[in-house]
């Protein structure tokens, strides 16, 4: 067994006869890791709340479409404009920082897709695989469209939840050739049933292909009807519309003082306020937090600073039994961290339940993951060895030949 | 076993500078059972520091067994004083709440090899002071002789070359005192090297040699007779 094992399992075992002391200080790093790990799982909370929110209400998505706002009143005319492009995707994607996904939407209806003696007529759409992850689609069977599928350029469609049903009343569309405006396609797969949304877009009538198909095979044209974008920070929001048109006008060659060829749709604002608020709070209780462990780190700090005090002649008596000095630094800084990640473990778990308690009452948010537990382990080893290494340096410093001897007259 | 030349210590007490020692000069041969005896101010407490490597000499040189730690580093001579020396103090100094067995094997928590079968080492070492009855008390359990006897078998773990002794009866009764001293004898008839500090003329008169300390110096190193080394009782 080494030295440095040795003086461990010494401190390990004289711990418990320090009773009164290391409860003290593990009391003052619980209360700090407690407020820390509630701040955490209300925080988490909270955030899984917006997160939800941003998702259900497509808080983090802009759309563009082609043509000015005029047309925006017409959506199922197709429109005849040509001046929407893939660059113009590849820029946005590229130069706006708030953007992390853009897909282009080609579509165009009265298409007909025929299965054996069956036939539909729909929409028909060409996207990238983005497409699906911005819009946040499912699959109920199969893939969607992938890079391979856009680098092929291959005859593979995606079916929308009526079209499947109609063409396949029986199920297993997938694998399954079917004919899209007189080619054959292989059905990749199909998509949740989405019903109708607030415009009266059927989402369920539809098909979706890979869009270099679409532009070179199906439709056979490269101008696009609409651009699909995901952004990063949702409450960015209205600054990213900005420079997108911005970006767009530059690009389209539109002169000051003419309209936009383009319309830029921005989600509805509703839940902004909710987000704001909701980092400020954070940020609040985050620095109570810190402050609460700090206050904690103190506590350890002082006690040990008072036991080293009163400990003298057991330093004394160990420098003369042979103990360096570092010996004596390592037991005392060793016995901080100890202390204060028992303090830690009591702390993280009492701050959890708090904070579920009050989730549960509905009072606040709250989830629970690895994160704070984590984040306390590391807090009360910080705790313990920042604010132990300047008792455990004094403790060093005390001078064996003047604590041992009694000084009798 | 020691070599002493010229040792001179002074320190600071307020505005005060004291000299302690003023060229202070002896040997000790192993086996020999040494005390120094002197009153308070004499710097008896100084030349035990500095005896127990717990201090160093302003000037002068200090050899253990040949070696002059003076300029060595802390590790190195806090190995020495685990290796060499093995210390019993006035107030015994042990650990409260833990055992005597483990209050005996402290000494191998700073040893610089494997101490493994400690537990063992202590148990032979309680049984030389004859008390291995009492190896799982603590030592608020333990009369103040059985405390000190705790104490010195915590200075013979490590088999050191010197056992240093300050005022070891200074807190025993008379009765409890005169069996420390036996054990203390009884080691170095069996010939083990031991320097005893006391101010007190009887314990003194159990060594073999006893050096007297006046006001740094030293003023008297005789051969004590043999007879006086037994206890007053026992003179016929």
């Amino acid at each position: 067994m080494t030295r440095s094992h040795r003086i461990t399992l010494d401190v390990l075992a004289s711990l418990p006869a320090h009773k009164q002391r290391s409860i003290l200080m593990m009391l003052g790093v619980a209360v700090g890791v407690a407020v820390l790990s509630a701040v955490i799982v209300i925080s988490q909370g909270t955030e899984e709340r917006i997160m939800g929110l941003v998702a259900r209400h497509g808080l983090d998505m802009l759309m563009v479409r082609s043509g000015g706002e005029v047309q925006v009143f017409a959506p199922t005319a197709d429109r005849g404009l040509t001046v929407l492009l893939e660059g113009d995707a590849r820029a946005i994607e590229a130069e706006i920082p708030n953007v992390t996904m853009v897909s282009v939407v080609q579509n165009q209806r009265d298409i007909t897709v025929v299965y054996e003696d069956r036939s539909v007529t729909t929409r028909a759409f060409g996207v990238e695989p983005d497409w699906m992850e911005i819009r946040r689609r499912d699959m109920a069977e199969g893939e969607f469209v992938s890079e391979t599928d856009m680098a092929a350029m291959s005859r593979v469609v995606t079916l929308g939840y009526k079209v499947a049903q109609v063409l396949f009343p029986e199920g297993g569309a997938v694998g399954r050739t079917v004919r899209v405006a007189n080619d054959p396609y292989v059905v990749k797969g199909v998509f949740t049933e989405m019903g109708v949304n607030a415009g009266g877009d059927d989402w369920d009538d539809r098909i979706v292909v890979p869009f270099t198909t679409s532009s070179r095979r199906l439709f056979n044209r490269p101008y696009l009807e609409q651009l699909v974008i995901r952004t990063a920070d949702a409450r960015q929001m209205a600054d990213t519309a900005a420079r997108v048109r911005a970006l767009l006008r530059v690009r389209h060659s539109i002169a000051a003082g003419e309209e936009d060829d383009f319309f830029v749709r921005e989600p509805e604002d509703v839940e902004n306020a909710a987000l704001d608020t909701s980092s400020t709070l954070s940020l609040l209780s985050l620095a109570i937090a810190i402050v609460a462990l700090v206050a904690g780190g103190l506590v350890i700090m002082n006690v040990m600073l008072a036991a080293v005090s009163q400990r003298r002649h057991e330093i004394g008596l160990r420098r003369a039994l042979g103990a360096r000095a570092s010996d004596i630094q390592r037991q005392f800084l060793l016995e901080s961290l100890l202390v204060a990640l028992a303090g830690g473990l009591v702390g993280v778990v009492a701050g959890i339940a708090i904070a579920s308690g009050l989730a549960a009452a509905e009072i606040v948010d709250g989830r629970v993951t690895w994160v704070p537990f984590v984040v306390a382990l590391v807090a009360c080893t910080v705790i313990g060895l920042v604010f132990g290494v300047y008792p455990a340096r004094k403790a060093a410093a005390v001078e064996p030949a003047t604590t041992l001897r009694q000084q009798t007259a | 076993m020691i070599e002493a030349e010229g040792l001179a210590r002074r320190y600071r007490k307020g505005p005060v500078v004291v000299e302690a020692l003023k060229g202070v000069t002896f040997g000790i041969r192993k086996g020999e059972f040494v005390a120094i005896m002197g009153r308070s101010g004499s710097g008896k407490s100084t030349l035990l520091n500095i005896l127990g490597l717990l201090d160093r000499p302003d000037s002068g040189s200090y050899r253990l067994q040949g070696v002059d730690l003076s300029r060595a580093d802390d590790d190195e001579v806090s190995a020495a004083r685990n290796r060499t020396i093995g210390f019993v103090f006035q107030q015994f100094h042990l650990l409260e709440r833990v055992s005597a067995l483990r209050n005996v094997m402290l000494p191998l928590l700073y040893s610089e090899e494997n101490a493994d079968a400690g537990a063992a080492r202590a148990e032979r070492a309680l049984q030389t002071v004859e008390l291995s009855h009492r190896a799982q008390h603590v030592p608020s359990e333990l009369s103040g002789g059985e405390q000190q006897r705790v104490a010195i078998a915590r200075a013979l773990i490590n088999d050191p070359a010197l056992i240093l002794a300050d005022e070891p009866t200074g807190n025993l009764d008379a009765e409890s005192s005169a069996g420390i001293l036996d054990i203390l004898r009884r080691l170095a008839d069996a010939g083990r090297t031991i320097v005893l500090v006391t101010h007190d003329r009887d314990v003194a008169a159990r060594a073999d040699r006893l050096l007297v300390l006046e006001d740094g110096r030293i003023t008297a190193d005789d051969t004590i007779p043999s007879s006086s080394r037994r206890r007053p009782a026992d003179v016929v």
